[in-house]
């Protein structure tokens, strides 16, 4: 029963990425306050911050490894997006962060093109898409094609560990919480190097505002990794163009040469 | 004359070589060698549930001190969670003997057959590495 209603909402995604939504103002004319008596996250959105750059607050800063492209591939500012302001790592932790941050982004698995996991996925500098109706809801990016089935129903165990996780969730009167489980420990939260093992839980909650912003909050409980658990909080703005679409960006060519760049003849020839 | 002859021959080859099944993935002949069983003991790194096989990476400390991190590819991840693995059947650090065959290339990588905790006794089989690996103890194809 399950895979058949996953079969729905997949082929709906499906039919969302081929066509194209209905153009953004007809839509909203015909969009529905709400689904099966909750609240109508259906749309395109995207975080306008830089915590994919860094959650905590950082400033500007250039990228030594991009100095070719000198202003417009730097680090803009920001404030951190976790509540209390910084990450609550264990000191063993600390250090690994701090050594991944170094290796960024011959480390960042996102920069492979791999899958980014949650909750990172939800606030790169891309968009996704929330396909809900009166089932299971599916979150599709724009990413390296990532997606993720929210179950709601039954509770879904995770068997292995995914690079997006496995995600069940409930609604608490009008938030969606989603629960992931089975999250790969490669997958890092930002290019600054903050990681997680795969003993990581994230709680999301998708509250919307109005109908344009969603309050997005997702606490990381990960005993392993952190003294305590913690939790990020940003908006998330809904692409209100009549022409919204979520558009592919299929990375893998990008990410060819950063793999296997070492292969080539001369592999360090500028092409 | 002769290089017209060798072109056909090599044509011929290629023939033979479109026309055979295909292989699942890969045949385990091409890269393991059924005559090099080895059996190794070292603690688990990761088990990676990759398709189209799983990895299982252990880290081995030979008699002379040296440090080796060898691979034993598995079962596709499916074929394993049919079979009762998941997430937690490996924890890191957990202290295992791993049965297989080497790599024809001489790296630290094999098939991997059957993991032994060495705790407890508990023997899980890892399953098959492709088409043409040998029959198990018991006799039975993978």
């Amino acid at each position: 029963m399950r895979y058949r209603l996953t079969g729905v909402v997949v082929a709906a995604a499906a039919a969302i990425l081929a066509f194209g939504p209905v153009a953004g103002h007809a839509q909203d004319q015909k969009r529905p306050d709400r689904i099966a008596g909750k609240p109508n996250f259906n749309g395109i959105w995207r975080a306008l911050n830089s915590a994919y750059w860094n959650l905590e607050a950082h400033s500007a800063a250039p990228v030594p490894e991009f100095w070719r492209m000198g202003a417009i591939m730097s680090i803009p500012a920001g404030k951190s997006v976790v509540v209390g302001g910084t990450i609550p790592y264990k000191p063993e932790a600390l250090k690994q962060k701090m050594e991944n941050e170094k290796n960024w982004p011959k480390d960042d698995q996102a920069a492979n093109c791999y899958m980014p996991g949650i909750p990172r996925a939800n606030y790169m500098p891309y968009p996704f898409e929330i396909v809900q109706g009166d089932q299971n809801i599916q979150f599709v990016y724009a990413f390296a094609k990532s997606n993720r089935i929210v179950y709601m129903k039954e509770k879904v165990p995770a068997p292995i560990d995914y690079w997006m996780g496995m995600s069940n969730g409930h609604w608490e009167g009008d938030t969606l919480v989603v629960v992931v489980n089975g999250n790969d420990d490669r997958t890092w939260l930002d290019r600054a190097g903050d990681f997680h093992s795969n003993k990581m839980v994230v709680t999301e909650r998708f509250k919307l505002i109005d109908k344009n912003t969603i309050d997005y909050e997702a606490t990381i409980n990960d005993p392993e990794t952190f003294t305590k658990p913690w939790t990020i909080k940003m908006p998330l703005y809904r692409d209100i163009s009549p022409d919204a679409q979520l558009l592919d960006y299929n990375c893998v060519e990008f990410s060819e040469r950063k793999i296997y760049g070492h292969l080539e003849k001369f592999p360090d020839e500028d092409k | 004359m002769r290089i017209k002859y060798l072109a056909i021959a090599a044509g011929l080859l290629a023939m033979t070589g479109a026309v055979k099944p295909a292989a699942a993935h890969h045949s385990f002949a091409a890269e393991f060698d059924v005559n090099r069983p080895i059996v190794l003991t070292g603690t688990v790194i990761r088990m990676e549930f990759s398709n189209p096989h799983t990895w299982l990476h252990v880290r081995v400390v030979t008699k002379d001190g040296e440090t080796q991190d060898w691979a034993f590819e598995g079962g596709a991840p499916n074929a394993l969670v049919r079979r009762g693995w998941g997430r937690d059947s490996l924890p890191k650090g957990a202290k295992v003997k791993v049965q297989g065959f080497q790599a024809r290339d001489g790296s630290f990588r094999g098939s991997g057959r059957t993991v032994t905790f060495v705790d407890t006794g508990k023997q899980l089989f890892m399953g098959s590495s492709g088409a043409g690996a040998p029959p198990d103890e018991r006799g039975g194809q993978q």
